[in-house]
């Protein structure tokens, strides 16, 4: 302790002896430090958006199908309208939305093209509420109740059949007898998401795919939202008990990809912490030891003078100490006032076409993650004086009388 | 759209009177249905040479084939060798395409009709599906022309609404003596898309035939598919086995 306030002040004064190198050395620090967390606020707020929009898309966060549709989506595995037990607990207060869906795989063709798409039997008063297709729409109108028999496909589907508002197209889909049954139906409006959406799904009102394809009024999903994502395990076993013989998942069990995602989104800041680790510890060790070989003369001094190796090695690290911690502190700062200097969102609209791929919200909204600010500076701090412990052990090893020998 | 001109007015009676069944002229619904019963006949069994002119060069196939009213069909290659053997089936609503390298017989889903047919520009519902102009269509007649010798009616035809067809209309020549020289598909903005003609005409089995047929896209300049009859018959007996998945397969 008594060591520690005599060498606490010189490792202090020592730092600002070479004002330059140590600026550079707290540079390249903080820089890091800020990178590592502006990138974590960014990839945390675009992973939440991307995952909100796609679940608003079409998924919801959970659906119910007949046990089997899902490895089969066909015409033999639809449910029944949801009964009483059921209903009653997607009426709950727990369940914020839900719509029932008629969704079969089928053919689209025009004078150009035949496609492969699945066609969405709504019922469009419910769907506006979970879905955001009918904000979508560029052209047109959306479907204006179960009744209609327009549909409303994607603009890219539009421009690959090369069909248009207020034409024909005809859609054929596996009938409940086996046969393909095929009807006309016209083009009502075209809607705007990703490419791969638009190419997949067609919408047309649900009890008129019902009666085109017979199957009276049995539908193939029932999509829901719950308010809160936290309590969407309890929603879905909730459910499972009022509908034991139905097969309720939620979105991560919908779609693998987008759990994965959602699990994954972590590693990537890891990954870049890793990088940003590397170059802070090369920059560190290279500007510490330069340091210590310039001041080989110093250090056999303060051993004449009588400081033990362990003093010198001390001294050289206590150094280390306050300048990554310094460093830290100001790559902390940095990065709190980026996420605050952008708290009105960063506005991607510009770039949406390009971003389009990545299925993320228009806005992104940067928050603070508090543990963030905790692992990531604590990690480099320690791992700077780790690497920064080489030098010291250089300047601890000299011996006095070589060193006062040596020419500064 | 050619005007229902006095002198348009003065051919079509002109033709009428000319015509043993003046009446059916005048009715394109049924000048049209003769037309697809004079190429179809109860019954037929001919030989024909397709010619394809894709994007990669040109080749020949030579093809027999049986029909037996509107809904059963038999094609089968036998030239080139590398063709040979290939055969399709149109029984009723299904369709069956025989593959003798891979010995399989496999039922075409019917997402798959709108298909090319052997690589042609043809597709297997040109096959399957000629009936349809007759049958799902309102016919207008739009007006005459000559060809080598006789009256040629021009015939608008317009889906019925609701019927699942894509073309916004075709315009169709027929011959008075019901053979189709021309057969136009327009998509719904009114542009052509696909043209079928008669090149040749000749008496064949007893009846005046397209005996060559080319089918052209818009899109594809330069691309066409010939198809030549050789020889046919018509109004034979064909054998009730002709039109079964077995015989598809295993030809007697």
């Amino acid at each position: 302790m008594e060591n520690f306030r005599l060498l606490a002040p010189l490792a202090w004064r020592n730092l600002w002896r070479n004002p330059r190198r140590t600026v550079i050395t707290l540079f390249v620090v903080s820089v890091g430090l800020w990178s590592v967390l502006a990138m974590a606020s960014f990839i945390t707020a675009w992973a939440q958006s991307s995952r909100d929009a796609t679940l608003r898309l079409l998924l919801a966060q959970g659906q119910i199908h007949a046990e089997g549709y899902l490895d089969n989506p066909n015409i033999d595995r639809l449910m029944d309208r949801p009964d009483a037990t059921l209903l009653a607990a997607l009426n709950a207060p727990e369940v914020s939305n839900w719509a029932a869906r008629l969704e079969l795989p089928a053919v689209v063709q025009s004078e150009y093209k035949t496609l492969p798409v699945s066609v969405v039997g709504v019922v469009p008063e419910a769907e506006i509420r979970i879905s955001s297709v009918p904000e979508k729409l560029v052209e047109g109108r959306y479907l204006s109740g179960p009744e209609d028999d327009g549909a409303v496909i994607g603009l890219n589907l539009a421009k690959r059949l090369k069909t248009a508002l207020g034409r024909r197209v005809i859609l054929m889909i596996t009938g409940e007898d086996g046969w393909l049954e095929e009807r006309s139906f016209d083009v009502v409006g075209i809607y705007d998401a990703d490419t791969a959406f638009e190419d997949t799904y067609v919408f047309t009102g649900q009890t008129a795919m019902q009666n085109m394809v017979g199957v009276g009024d049995k539908i193939a999903q029932i999509a829901f939202e719950v308010p809160q994502d936290d309590a969407l395990s309890g929603v879905v076993d909730s459910l499972r008990a009022a509908a034991p013989t139905l097969d309720i998942r939620q979105w991560r069990d919908l779609s693998l990809m987008l759990g994965a995602m959602d699990a994954s989104m972590d590693a990537s800041v890891y990954v870049w912490m890793s990088v940003m680790m590397v170059m802070i510890s090369i920059g560190v060790i290279n500007t510490q030891l330069m340091a210590v070989f310039e001041r080989i003369h110093e250090f056999g001094l303060l051993r004449a003078l009588g400081l033990k190796p362990g003093h010198v090695l001390a001294l050289v690290t206590l150094e280390s100490v306050l300048l990554i911690g310094l460093g830290v502190l100001i790559g902390m700062a940095m990065g709190a006032a980026t996420v605050w200097g952008l708290r009105d969102g960063i506005d991607l609209s510009a770039f949406s076409q390009a971003l389009e791929a990545f299925k993320s919200g228009e806005v992104l909204y940067l928050e603070i993650k508090p543990i963030d600010y905790v692992i990531f500076p604590l990690a480099i701090w320690l791992l700077g004086v780790l690497v920064a412990l080489w030098p010291a052990w250089r300047a601890a090893k000299i011996s006095p009388v070589e060193a006062m020998r040596h020419a500064t | 759209m050619p005007k229902l001109t006095r002198r348009n007015l003065m051919k079509i009676s002109a033709a009428a009177l000319l015509l043993p069944n003046a009446a059916m002229a005048q009715d394109p619904a049924a000048l049209l249905r003769a037309a697809f019963n004079n190429w179809r006949a109860t019954s037929s069994h001919a030989i024909a040479e397709m010619t394809i002119r894709g994007s990669s060069g040109t080749r020949s196939l030579t093809m027999e084939s049986w029909t037996e009213g509107d809904d059963k069909a038999l094609v089968r290659f036998i030239a080139p060798a590398r063709d040979a053997g290939n055969a399709t089936l149109q029984s009723g609503r299904r369709t069956y395409v025989f593959n003798p390298k891979l010995n399989q017989v496999i039922q075409l889903p019917a997402s798959a009709m709108s298909q090319s047919w052997m690589e042609s520009d043809f597709s297997y519902s040109d096959l399957t599906k000629a009936r349809e102009l007759v049958d799902d269509y309102t016919h207008t007649l739009l007006g005459t022309g000559r060809h080598s010798g006789h009256t040629v009616y021009i015939i608008e035809s317009v889906p019925k609404r609701g019927k699942p067809i894509v073309w916004g209309k075709q315009i169709v020549h027929v011959r008075d003596d019901y053979v189709l020289l021309r057969q136009e598909f327009y998509d719904q903005s009114g542009n052509l898309v696909r043209t079928m003609v008669a090149d040749r005409v000749r008496n064949l089995g007893g009846r005046p035939y397209p005996t060559e047929l080319t089918m052209s896209s818009v899109d594809t300049p330069g691309q066409w598919t010939k198809i030549v009859t050789q020889s046919a018959e018509f109004d034979v007996s064909n054998p009730s086995y002709l039109f079964t998945r077995s015989n598809l397969q295993n030809p007697r």
